[in-house]
């Protein structure tokens, strides 16, 4: 027999006394677990992200704006400048210092028409390069093409194909003004959770010839051709070349909703360290009961021939076993916990990191040792000759 | 008394205890001495100093006058510490109330105090459980235990480190009639290998031993 088995055999005996305690931990735990490994996987799903996006690079028309005013009053702000590309412009992008790196250059047009009595937005894209770009569309149907023999070809977004009862082979009216044209859908896009959901998407010149926008494109989705192209320097010389165009790399983007994750994991993680100390303090309560419980037993401890030395680790070894037991519970319930909550918040699936377990543990083994320098203190005040007189 | 070797030597000492802001004198100048394996038994009305008398000579309090003297060694004036290791290596408790940890079993408890001296062989245990006649109870938990076996297996847990003082506070208190001439004649046996000091309020029993102490208003009355 050795003092720690003392001890284990102790706490086996109150386990529904020492259970609060435990709970404290466990709450602890699995919130630092579950804020740690969801937003991790937030972070990991965001990088995923913009490699899927497949575009490194966006090039949009700056908008500027003038103010106007009359006399001295205010009178709002009026947008400038053409907010479209020439089409005869695009060719252009292939002037740049990099433009060997360049593997696509998709233009799109964007607006809104008319389908039946709803109006949809519309995206029209050059096929091939889109083609190119979305490799990882899964489409149910085939892909459109620029020239359809009788009708224009479309492909729908997920989010409207069911609601308007469109498949492949449907044929459907765009309507803009008094501009239409008719159209076959050749496939559907299956969900990717993207913008795209929503989109009908057909070839650039039909789009143009429905918006009445002919030669004019909304943005372009430039992708480099490889990982880790200078996308930075890319940008600013497309910027140099198009004047009156902004070009924002993809990095750039991710970085700005990083910092958002960032911010909120900050919030989360404060929470969790409050829990954290209140699960102190839990511990040392529970233990502070469990001391006064045992006054008589740690005086005949003492009596018998227990050192303060001995009765004070007996008393951190229960807190460091409360601990382990409570944060090795708390990472199983953390990780279910972020396996729920990260798929809601963030549309990210975590999996179990275990390479937090030994730290997270580690946190929590330290804690319930905390917790035991309250009751250790009193246990070293107990005077056997005093509780073992009291019988 | 010369040619003997004293085990224990009480000189002048005195114990008082501060209640509120009333000093109380519990012991007043005691003076005895006791040789080694003698068995004495130590008598007096309830809240004589009985009970302190045996704390202080088992070194779980320390008088607030005086000199006392363990084997030769003054242990007044010596640090919690040093207390501990001489505690274990020369004193053994038995309780009235036995004071066994609920928790563990009979062996369990008779090997206490072996664990806090960081003895590994435990033999010593199986010896004393044998010495006190419970070989067969040994996996028994206190409360499958009658108070007669009770109080023997707190006798094997003072017996188990070879202590060359036995303490024995009303060791028969808790007990009926038979179980405690038993367990007297069990402390009777322990006498000559070890000191064996024994309060008792109980004069029959106390004539077992080789010599009585009457404790009266704090001081030795004999
Ligand atoms: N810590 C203390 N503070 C104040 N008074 C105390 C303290 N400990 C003991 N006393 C007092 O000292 C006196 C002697 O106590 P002690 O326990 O030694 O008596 P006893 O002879 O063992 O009595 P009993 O036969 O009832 O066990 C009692 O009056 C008791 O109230
Ligand atoms: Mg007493």
């Amino acid at each position: 027999m050795h003092l720690h088995s003392l001890v284990l055999k102790d706490i086996s005996r109150r386990k529904t006394k020492l259970l609060v305690a435990v709970l404290g931990v466990v709450v602890a735990s699995a919130a630092i677990v579950a804020v740690v490994t969801t937003f991790s996987a937030a972070t990991g799903s965001l990088y995923e992200e913009s490699n899927n996006f497949g575009a490194n690079i966006i090039v949009r028309p700056e908008v500027r704006t003038i103010p106007l005013v009359t006399g001295s009053t205010s009178m709002g702000s009026l947008f400038t400048g053409e907010n479209y590309i020439e089409e005869s412009e695009i060719a252009n992008i292939y002037t740049i210092m990099h433009s060997s790196k360049l593997s696509v250059v998709a233009p799109r047009l964007y607006g809104v028409a008319e389908l039946g009595n709803s109006s949809v937005v519309i995206m029209g894209v050059d096929p091939e390069q889109e083609r190119n770009l979305k490799s990882w569309w899964n489409v149910k149907g085939n892909w459109i093409s620029s020239e359809g023999l009788m009708h224009t070809e479309v492909m729908v977004g997920s989010d409207i194909a069911t609601p308007m009862g469109l498949t492949e082979g449907s044929f459907i009216t765009l309507r803009n003004g008094n501009t239409s044209i008719d159209a076959r859908v050749t496939g559907v896009i299956e969900s990717t959770g993207g913008s795209e959901d929503a989109y009908l998407i057909l070839p650039l010149v039909a789009s143009q010839h429905l918006l009445g926008r002919e030669g004019k494109v909304s943005s372009l989705e430039v992708r480099a051709l490889c990982n880790t192209c200078p996308v930075e320097e890319i940008s600013m010389e497309i910027e140099e070349k198009f004047p009156g165009l902004e070009a924002r790399s993809m990095s750039q983007i991710v970085r700005n909703e990083l910092a958002m994750v960032e911010h909120t994991r900050s919030s989360a993680m404060a929470v969790s360290i409050i829990t954290l100390l209140v699960s102190t303090l839990t511990v040392a309560s529970t233990m502070l009961a469990s001391v006064n419980e045992k006054l008589k037993e740690i005086g005949i401890m003492r009596a018998v021939g227990a050192s303060d030395f001995q009765v004070v680790s007996m008393l951190f070894f229960e807190g460091a076993i409360i601990g382990a037991v409570g944060g090795i519970i708390g990472f199983i319930v953390g990780t279910i916990a972020s396996s729920i909550a990260a798929p809601l918040l963030f549309q990210a699936t975590p999996s179990p990191m275990w390479e937090i377990l030994l730290p997270v543990t580690g946190i929590c083994v330290l804690t319930g040792m905390l917790a035991s320098v309250l009751p250790a203190k009193k246990a070293l005040g107990i005077d056997p000759a005093e509780v073992l007189r009291s019988v | 008394m010369s040619d003997d070797k004293m085990m224990i030597r009480v000189q002048g000492a005195a114990k008082r205890y501060l209640v509120g802001t009333v000093e109380v004198e519990v012991l007043r100048d005691i003076n005895m001495g006791i040789r080694e394996g003698e068995f004495v038994s130590v008598m007096g009305q309830s809240g004589s100093g009985k009970t302190t008398l045996m704390n202080l000579i088992g070194m779980l309090d320390s008088p607030s006058d005086g000199n006392i003297f363990i084997d030769g060694v003054d242990i007044t004036g010596k640090s919690q510490k040093e207390l501990v290791g001489l505690r274990r290596r020369t004193v053994g408790f038995v309780f009235q109330q036995f004071h066994l940890i609920p928790s563990l079993t009979a062996y369990e408890n008779v090997a206490l105090p072996l664990v806090f001296a960081g003895e590994k062989d435990q033999r010593a245990v199986t010896d004393a459980l044998e010495r006190v006649g419970l070989s067969h109870r040994r996996e028994h938990k206190p409360a499958e235990l009658s108070g007669g076996e009770q109080q023997r297996v707190a006798i094997a847990r003072a017996i188990v480190m070879k202590p060359k003082i036995l303490l024995a506070d009303e060791p028969t208190g808790a007990l009926d009639a038979t179980t405690g001439s038993m367990i007297i004649s069990l402390l009777r046996s322990m006498a000559g290998e070890m000191t064996v000091v024994m309060v008792t309020h109980n004069r029959e029993l106390a004539l077992h031993s080789d010599r009585i102490v009457n404790l009266k208003d704090g001081n030795i009355a004999e």
